[in-house]
């Protein structure tokens, strides 16, 4: 693997990473508090609030997890490299 | 002028305040404060109870998806694709306990969801590199398995709320 590929993988992979985690890490951060709020308000709608916020937390990190995938496919199996 | 009637202060209190601090100052009757307090401990225990039959649900159907596609990737394709397979499910499968179980613990022991759980596809995926019996795609198609498990139970839930 040449210098620009590698230089290039490693930048990706930070990109990826911290671009990937920006969107998620504020939705997971209002959702959350939410929940607190509405578990707060409202304990005997404890479970079903928990049970939504983990669906939506799932589904949020799957795009974090993604971006991890990316960066880590790039670090360790790169499909560029020669 | 036009200010100095909305300076002047009002005597008249509204009507049942008085009577809300006569019923503040009342001493409570402890049995009708117990009686609340057992209730209400009731209704929590049975919302636990309900995220938890939740979890049992998701964990049911993601296993069942993983045996599932475990097993028609063995027979269309090599062992090592299903093994690789197999790994990546029982990985997501633990990723989302693990998630399951730190929203649990969200407002009781925590403040904030635990990252903990990112720590899963990250081992997988390195696994899958330095190890030559287990592949990289079909283990991270594994790993996504317990989304068609999550997408069934929202659109049950959305189904029984509608």
């Amino acid at each position: 693997m040449d210098s620009i590929t590698t230089a290039a993988s490693v930048v990706a992979a930070g990109l990826a990473v911290g671009l990937g985690a920006i969107g998620p890490g504020i939705g997971q951060g209002s959702a959350a508090q939410g929940a607190v709020e509405g578990i707060a308000r409202q304990p005997e709608a404890e479970g079903k609030i928990r049970g939504t916020l983990l669906l939506s937390f799932a589904f949020m990190e799957s795009l974090t997890i993604y971006g991890l995938v990316v960066a880590l496919v790039l670090l360790f199996a790169n499909p560029f490299a020669g | 002028m036009l200010v100095f009637p909305l300076l002047q202060p009002k005597n008249d209190s509204p009507k049942g305040g008085d009577l809300l601090l006569e019923k503040l100052e009342e001493p409570g009757n402890p049995a009708e404060s117990n009686l609340e307090l057992a209730y209400s401990v009731e209704v929590a225990k049975a919302s636990s109870d309900e995220y938890v039959r939740l979890q049992q649900r998701i964990f049911r159907a993601a296993l069942i998806v993983s045996v599932l596609a475990v097993t028609v990737s063995a027979l269309f394709f090599e062992l090592q694709v299903s093994i690789s397979l197999l790994v990546g499910a029982l990985s997501g499968v633990l990723y989302l306990r693990i998630l399951s179980r730190s929203i649990g613990k969200l407002g009781q022991n925590s403040k904030s969801v635990s990252k903990i759980q990112l720590l899963i596809p990250v081992i997988l995926v390195l696994a899958a590199t330095k190890l030559s019996q287990i592949d990289l795609l079909p283990a991270l198609l594994g790993f996504l398995l317990y989304k068609p498990s999550l997408i069934f139970q929202f659109l049950l839930e959305s189904r029984l709320k509608a």
